[in-house]
């Protein structure tokens, strides 16, 4: 049976439209969680020394948590370590840009916080970085979201946003969600 | 010669490996076509993802166009944000041991013939005759060199501090204590099957142990303090510890007296057990083997 070459040049062509319509429909979604929601990879490169982090300025133990730097920016710095977060609760204030700021000591990691942008791999050696704003109040789960070991399942952090009005960080710009750990 | 020539169809003077000549003809828009297309998806990707999508967030981190883009490209190093401010805080460690090449190098030359006798004079008479101690002093037999190293670093910077063992840490050079550990570590092999005490099987102590709990955020005892599976290299293997030993430190991690637990890890786990968790994980500890 003799096939037509042009029926087959046809079929060619509407399968190819069928292929980049679905580029397409992808391209416009990536485009529109980047511009309208502000969902991207995170491009952050920043290093971060894992082997002494404890002994480093910006990540030492009492350097972590909900801070609003004297430039009024809100920034918050969490350890992501096996198997939790450091501190595995922090505050932040409602309808205000806030910047996270993770790293962690031993192997990749992962953060995810639902509904929103928030949602990152963390690497030794390099510090991820989040901007976001938070638009509901309330605590929002945190779970780690890169499989880092046996105790996996077990690291959960709590984001808890509350009102502008609620937020109120001591005069050195600390604010922690209740009793702080003896530091 | 002759079946050579055989096995060549004839095609009309067209290659082998070619179509015939009409069909070429009829491809050749199409190939023409197709290749534009696919530039022109690459060009349109490119375009969006690094002059589109850039553009948008430039606003969002403060950036110059050109400079979101240079950053997109690869050209720049840096982020969509500036170089956050240090913060003013001080650094205070809780702990000065960190693992870099230098500390393993002293670990891996530490010589355990000088560890025995170091141990044989200073430590046995504490922890026991090659490591095997009783009630609330540690066993040292079956311990890695790293947890033992990090504690007595640790007594020895003030990161950790006990009546006895300050005074005992500080009397001892650095390359001293990799003797020390690398003794201890290895005394381990021969005498690790000494000491199977009562086993204790409590289900849910036994359950916290081995898989933690979720919901309380407890990660799983033996997701760390066995060899190798996970968290700090300075984890020490908790099976068979005197459980005297065991709740003194939990019942220190969890009031903050002890505090040379990087990024206080154990201060928070001990703080979510209940006293009574904390003993039953002792006797648990101290009796599987």
């Amino acid at each position: 049976m003799a096939i037509d070459e042009g029926a087959i040049l046809k079929s060619e062509l509407r399968w190819a439209m069928v292929v980049g319509g679905i580029v397409l429909v992808i391209l416009s979604a990536i485009l529109f969680a980047a511009l309208s929601m502000h969902i991207n990879p995170p491009s952050n490169r920043e290093f971060a020394d894992p082997k002494t982090l404890h002994t480093s300025d910006e990540f030492t133990e009492a350097n972590l948590g909900t801070r609003v730097e004297p430039d009024g920016k809100v920034v918050a710095r969490i350890i992501a370590t096996q198997f939790n977060f450091v501190p595995d609760c922090i505050v932040v204030p409602a309808g205000r840009d806030v910047t996270l700021r993770f790293t962690t000591p031993d192997v990749i990691h992962g953060i995810l916080v639902a509904g929103t942008n928030v949602n990152t791999m963390i690497v030794p050696g390099y510090v991820a970085q989040v901007h976001t704003r938070f638009t509901r109040t309330g605590d929002l789960m945190m779970p780690c979201h890169e499989y880092c070991g046996l105790g996996h399942s077990q690291m959960i952090a709590t984001v808890r946003v509350v009102p502008p009005g609620a937020f109120r960080p001591a005069a050195d710009g600390r604010i922690a969600c209740g009793e702080r750990r003896p530091a | 010669m002759a079946r050579q020539t055989d096995l060549v169809p004839d095609d009309g003077g067209v290659s082998p490996a070619g179509a015939p000549a009409e069909q070429r003809a009829l491809d050749r828009p199409w190939r023409l076509w197709a290749s534009i297309i696919v530039a022109g998806a690459l060009l349109v990707g490119a375009l969006i993802g690094f002059v589109l999508i850039p553009a948008g967030q430039a606003g969002n981190a403060n950036l110059s166009l050109y400079e979101a883009v240079c950053r997109a490209l690869g050209i720049r190093s840096g982020s969509p944000a500036q170089v956050q401010p240090v913060s003013s805080a001080v650094s205070v460690p809780v702990s000065e041991v960190s693992w870099d090449p230098a500390v393993m190098r002293i670990l891996a030359e530490g010589n355990s013939r000088r560890g025995a006798a170091i141990a044989a004079q200073t430590c046995a008479s504490c922890h026991g005759d090659k490591g095997l101690s009783q009630s609330d002093v540690p066993a040292l037999a079956g311990q890695s060199p790293y947890a033992i190293y990090k504690q007595l670093a640790d007594y020895r910077s003030g990161a950790r501090a006990h009546p006895q063992m300050t005074g005992v840490a500080k009397a001892l050079s650095v390359p001293d204590l990799a003797a020390v550990s690398a003794y201890f570590a290895a005394a381990s092999k021969e005498y690790a099957a000494i000491g199977a005490r009562d086993l204790v099987s409590e289900v849910e102590i036994e359950r916290l142990a081995r898989e933690g709990n979720s919901r309380r955020r407890i990660p799983a005892c033996l997701s760390c303090h066995l060899n190798g599976v996970g968290g700090p290299i300075e984890t020490p293997v908790i099976i068979g510890q005197n459980d005297d030993y065991l709740l003194a430190q939990m019942n220190a991690y969890a009031s903050g007296q002890r505090r040379n637990d990087v990024y206080g890890r154990m201060r928070d786990i001990s703080a979510k057990l209940t006293p009574a968790e904390r003993a039953a994980l002792a006797r648990y500890f101290q009796g599987t083997l």
